[in-house]
C-alpha cells in the first residue's frame, strides 16, 4: 500500500513539474486574497489604532500565519477531479483497484502543495521582511500542536470537498455548488475576518462547524491564544468532523459511482 | 453453475439523455425544465463465455457493443440483469476482481500523457501488487512480443497512435489479467501495426489461457482472432456462434467476378445483383443464390466473352451488414 502511494507522489510529482509555470500562475492567484486581507486590516487598525482589541501587530501575525496554514490545509480536488467525471477519464482510474480519490487524488494534491510551497515559502519570506511580524508568543510546542491540528483540517476538508466533488457523479452544476461551500468557508475559517471579530452567533456556530479548523483553529493554537481546555474542545470537534466527513464522502462516493456513465469511448 | 468465466443474463442498460433544441430559448427553458429521454442501449443480452475462448464482438457504431463491455469491466452499472465475471459481479469493483482482469479500450488511454510509460508502468506494478520478479518477467514477455524497447523511455504524448496503442495494451496486461475486455484494440493503427496487435494477442491467449472478448471495426481482426462471433445490433443480441456457421447461415449466396472483353456491351444484371467488389476492380461482380451458381455460370460463360471468372464467397463485412439489416 505504502508503495503504492510512493508511486503516485512520483507520478504526480512528475506531472506537475512539467506544469510548474501554470502552478506558478495559480499559487499568485491564490495568494491574492489572503495578502488583500492583511494589507486592508493592517491599515485599518493602523488607522485607528485597533479594531476591537486587534492591533495592526495582531492581524500581521494572524494573516502572516493563515498564509502557511492555509497553504498546507487547503485541496484542489474540484479542479482535478470534477472534469473527470464529466469527460469519462475517470474511466481507467475506476477500474483499477487503487481508490481514485483516497489515492491519486490524494497523492496529487499533497504534489502540489510540495510543488507550491517552493514559490511560497520565498514569497511568504519577502512578505516577512515587509511586514515584519510579532512572532514572540509562539513555541515549539505550540508548533507540534498545530501540526496536529493542521493535518486534522487537512484530512477533514479533503474528505469535505471530496464528498462534494463526487456531486459531480450526479450534476454538471457541481462547480456551483463547490463555490457555494467555498464562500461559506471563507467566512466561517476566519479567512476573511479573524473570527473573534464576528458577531457572538457566528463565532458560536463557527465552533459547531467544521471550517475553523483549516485555518482559525491552527493559527490560534500557533499564535498561542488559545487555553488548554479550548485546545482540547477543537481537536475533539475536529475528530468528530472527521468521523462525519468519512461517513459522508463514502455514502456519497458509494451511490455517485453508481450512476457513473462513462461518457466518451 | 458451469465453468464459464463469463456469464451474461438479460443485461439491460438504459441511458437517460437530456435533450434539448439547439438555441438560446431552448437552453433557458432547459435550464429550469429538463426534458429526459431513454436510450435503451442494451437490451436484455445474455450469453456465456468459457475460459481461453476468444470472442469477437460486432455491431455497427452505437449498437451497445462498448456498453456491454464497460458493465462487464465495473464500469457501469446495469439497469436491468446480472452477470458474472469469474464469479464476480463486476460493477462491485471488488479489487480482487479488477486486479484479475483488464479493459483496453483503443481511444482511451490508462498512461499519463505527461511521464515515460516506464514510470506509468511501475505504478501499475504498485497497485496491482506485481512482486518485483513477475514483473520483470512478464515486461521481458511483453517486450518481446511488442517490441516496446526504446518506447518505454519517451513522455508518452511524443509516441505516434501505434506505439501508443502498444504501450496502452502493455499497460493494460502487466498484472497478467485471466481476463481482457478489448475495445477497438487496432483502432487507427496501419495494417503492420494492426496485424502485430492480433499476432500478440493470439499468443498471449496461446501462453496464458486468458479470455479475450474484443470489439473491432476491422473484420481481419476478427477473422484472424475469433471462432465464435456475437453480433449485437440495435441493442439486441442477434447472433451468437461461428463465423463460418455464420455466413452459412445467413449468406446463402456467391460472388461471380467476371472480366469481359467489352464490358460495356453487355449488362449482367439479368443474371444476378450487381455488387462492387473494391479488392478487384478490374472484375465486374454479382451476387447469386448459392445454388444458382453453377447453372448461371454456365450460361454467361456460354453468352459472353469473358476472359476470366472467379466464383468467391461473400466479404465477412457484406455478411454482417445483412445480419443487422434482418
Amino acid at each position: 500500500m505504502l508503495k503504492i502511494y510512493q508511486r503516485l507522489w512520483q507520478v504526480n510529482w512528475a506531472e506537475y513539474w512539467q506544469y510548474r509555470a501554470n502552478m506558478l500562475m495559480y499559487l499568485l492567484y491564490w495568494l491574492i486574497s489572503p495578502i488583500v486581507y492583511l494589507a486592508v486590516w493592517t491599515s485599518i487598525a493602523n488607522a485607528k489604532g485597533s479594531v476591537n482589541g486587534l492591533t495592526a501587530n495582531d492581524f500581521i501575525a494572524y494573516y502572516m500565519t493563515l498564509l502557511v496554514v492555509d497553504q498546507l490545509t487547503s485541496n484542489i480536488i474540484i479542479h482535478i477531479f470534477a472534469y473527470k467525471v464529466q469527460d469519462g477519464s475517470l474511466s481507467s482510474e475506476l477500474i483499477r483497484p487503487a481508490h481514485p480519490m483516497l489515492t491519486n487524488t490524494f497523492m496529487n494534491n499533497l504534489a502540489s502543495k510540495a510543488l507550491n510551497l517552493l514559490v511560497f515559502i520565498p514569497v511568504w519570506g519577502v512578505l516577512w521582511l515587509l511586514y515584519q511580524p510579532d512572532f514572540s508568543a509562539v513555541t515549539a510546542l505550540n508548533l507540534l500542536i498545530a501540526a496536529l491540528a493542521m493535518l486534522l483540517g487537512f484530512l477533514v476538508s479533503f474528505l469535505l470537498s471530496a464528498a462534494i466533488t463526487s456531486l459531480a457523479f450526479w450534476t454538471t452544476r457541481v462547480y456551483s455548488v463547490h463555490e457555494f461551500y467555498f464562500a461559506i468557508s471563507l467566512l466561517f475559517s476566519g479567512q476573511f475576518v479573524p473570527l473573534q471579530l464576528m458577531p457572538q452567533f457566528i463565532q458560536t456556530a463557527a465552533q459547531f462547524l467544521p471550517f475553523q479548523l483549516f485555518l482559525y483553529f491552527p493559527i490560534q493554537i500557533i499564535l498561542g491564544k488559545l487555553s488548554t481546555a479550548q485546545i482540547a474542545q477543537g481537536f475533539l470537534s475536529g475528530v468528530i468532523w472527521l468521523a462525519v466527513a468519512w461517513l459522508l464522502f463514502r455514502w456519497v462516493w458509494r451511490e455517485g459511482v453508481k450512476r457513473y456513465s462513462a461518457v466518451g469511448a | 453453475m458451469s465453468d464459464d468465466v463469463i456469464q451474461v443474463e438479460s443485461l439491460s442498460k438504459t441511458y437517460k439523455v437530456s435533450e434539448r433544441e439547439a438555441g438560446f430559448g431552448a437552453a433557458m427553458r432547459s435550464f429550469f425544465r429538463r426534458k429526459f429521454k431513454d436510450v435503451e442501449a442494451v437490451k436484455r443480452v445474455s450469453f456465456n463465455i468459457q475460459p481461453g475462448e476468444i470472442v469477437g464482438f460486432l455491431g455497427p457504431n452505437g449498437a451497445g457493443k462498448t456498453t456491454t463491455l464497460k458493465m462487464l469491466s465495473g464500469l457501469l452499472n446495469p439497469t436491468e440483469g446480472r452477470a458474472h465475471v469469474l464469479g464476480f459481479t463486476p460493477w462491485e469493483l471488488k479489487p480482487a476482481y479488477l486486479r484479475s482482469m483488464t479493459l483496453v479500450m483503443g481511444q482511451r488511454n490508462r498512461l499519463s500523457w505527461d511521464i515515460p510509460a516506464a514510470d506509468s508502468f511501475l505504478l501499475n506494478q504498485a497497485i496491482y501488487r506485481i512482486p518485483d520478479d513477475e514483473y520483470k518477467t512478464t515486461l521481458k514477455e511483453l517486450d518481446d512480443l511488442l517490441e516496446l524497447g526504446p518506447l518505454l523511455k519517451k513522455p508518452v504524448r511524443n509516441l505516434s497512435l501505434g506505439e501508443r496503442m502498444k504501450c496502452e495494451i502493455a499497460a493494460g496486461l502487466l498484472h497478467r489479467p485471466k481476463v481482457l475486455f478489448l475495445d477497438e484494440p487496432t483502432i487507427g493503427l496501419d495494417i503492420t501495426g494492426q496485424a502485430r496487435i492480433r499476432e500478440f494477442l493470439r499468443e498471449y491467449n496461446h501462453r496464458t489461457g486468458a479470455t479475450i472478448l474484443l470489439t473491432s471495426h476491422y473484420m481481419a481482426d476478427v477473422t484472424a482472432l475469433c471462432e465464435r462471433i456475437i453480433i449485437i445490433h440495435h441493442g439486441q443480441l442477434k447472433y451468437d456462434g461461428g463465423l463460418a456457421n455464420l455466413s452459412r447461415r445467413i449468406a446463402p449466396f456467391k460472388l461471380i467476378g467476371v472480366l469481359l472483353a467489352e464490358p460495356a456491351a453487355y449488362s449482367l444484371a439479368h443474371y444476378g445483383t450487381p455488387v462492387e467488389n473494391e479488392e478487384d476492380a478490374d472484375k465486374h461482380y454479382i451476387q447469386v443464390p448459392a445454388g444458382d451458381v453453377a447453372g448461371i455460370t454456365a450460361r454467361m460463360l456460354a453468352e459472353l466473352p469473358i476472359h476470366d471468372i472467379t466464383i468467391a464467397d461473400p466479404p465477412i463485412e457484406t455478411v454482417i451488414e445483412r445480419a443487422f439489416n434482418e
